[in-house]
């Protein structure tokens, strides 16, 4: 792998294509722009579409699936609040899956106080719509994470979410040590 | 000219795409297509309001060998404008998204949309880059423009203005029916439905 590509993008890629997808839709984020990139580079199998609004990417999904596709959806935290028709009248009810791979916004290493709220709702909101949500504990266990997430959710026919958070997407600054 | 009803463009729609796949917006536009006759090819949407064409370009770029139809409303499409561009952007050439433009929200009791008022989902969808558009307005230009849909590579929008009339049927309610007997019918059944190995 390239040695400019962090640790946590490069398992999103090997996580995604180890569960069987073959196609991403998305809505860019800063730190996912990594994940499209090594996808670009080392994934020439994997298609991907970027959709204006992330229902739109939820309803793209929901097409793959249903024409025998494993699809997955990447979005930032933020986007959480434009998907929830979609997913709460769409891939919930008819069981439709998809994996999902949030970029998380508002949680810790964050210096926008415009996405704390939603950051902070994120688990509680997946929680009340019933979409099971993960989070890697360290870079390293990136790909398994998002690899379990997505055959966890092919298999039981329902959509799931890793939730990347932002200490392991964003670089934070160095503390000093004496 | 005599008034198209929706239920008459629906009909004529429901013939010209016989064998292939149907995803219906919610409401008005999917009950009337399951008046003009239930088939395993059509997915009703009940919800999702705006996501009819999304999920058809979805499943445009999961079958690109085959024709796949989506019945959005004016009010739905008016939602999920942002759409016409991904499709304008993707340019399926197996996609055909017909409008019923009714000019209301019919389904929640008749509302006037944006198209009451000068709002021209043809020349939307042109302006983001979908070249192959028509708006027709009387039955026989409804048949001359799916005859052409189906001949011509897409993607197409045919807008078809049409008179609301009220429904008269409902389709299936069971979400995950709806789903398993569509993906079944169009060749990709879901696992959980086959069987297999211990």
């Amino acid at each position: 792998m390239p040695t400019d590509l962090p640790i946590w993008a490069a398992g999103v890629c090997a996580g995604l294509h180890a569960a069987g997808s073959r196609h991403v839709v998305y809505v860019p984020d800063n730190p996912l722009s990594h994940v499209l990139r090594g996808l670009r580079e080392q994934y020439a199998d994997v298609v991907t579409t970027i959709a204006t609004r992330e229902e739109e990417a939820f309803g793209i999904a929901a097409g793959l699936y249903l024409g025998g596709h494993r699809p997955t959806v990447m979005l930032q935290s933020s986007g959480l609040g434009n998907s929830l028709n979609a997913l709460t009248s769409l891939l919930v009810p008819y069981q439709i899956p998809a994996l999902i791979v949030i970029s998380m916004r508002g949680d810790a290493n964050e210096w926008n106080a415009a996405q704390v709220p939603m950051g902070r709702a994120v688990a509680a909101i997946c929680d009340a719509i019933e979409i099971p949500h993960t989070d890697p504990a360290s870079a390293g266990d990136v790909a398994e994470t998002v690899a379990l997430v997505g055959r966890t959710a092919f298999a039981t026919r329902r959509a799931g979410a890793c939730l990347l958070p932002r200490r392991l997407t964003v670089p934070a600054p160095a503390v000093p040590r004496r | 000219m005599t008034a198209l009803s929706r239920l008459d463009a629906t009909r004529r729609i429901a013939a010209a795409f016989e064998g292939e796949p149907i995803v219906a917006s919610l409401g008005h536009p999917a009950y009337d297509l399951f008046a003009t006759g239930d088939r395993d090819t059509y997915f009703y949407t009940w919800g999702s309001m705006g996501l009819a064409s999304s999920i058809g370009l979805g499943l445009a770029m999961a079958k690109p060998d085959r024709r796949v139809v989506v019945l959005d409303g004016d009010g739905s499409l008016l939602m999920n404008l942002g759409s016409l561009a991904t499709i304008g952007w993707v340019k399926p050439a197996n996609l055909v998204v017909v409008v019923i433009d009714n000019r209301l929200y019919g389904t929640t009791g008749g509302q006037e949309t944006a198209t009451a008022h000068g709002a021209d989902l043809e020349g939307a969808a042109r302006a983001l880059g979908i070249n192959r558009c028509i708006t027709v307005s009387a039955l026989d230009d409804l048949d001359g423009a799916l005859a052409r849909a189906r001949e011509y590579p897409g993607p197409w929008v045919v807008v078809a203005r049409v008179d609301e009339t009220p429904p008269t049927l409902k389709p299936p309610q069971d979400c995950v029916f709806i789903k398993q007997r569509f993906m079944r019918a169009i060749g990709s059944p879901e696992g959980g439905t086959q069987g297999g190995p211990a």
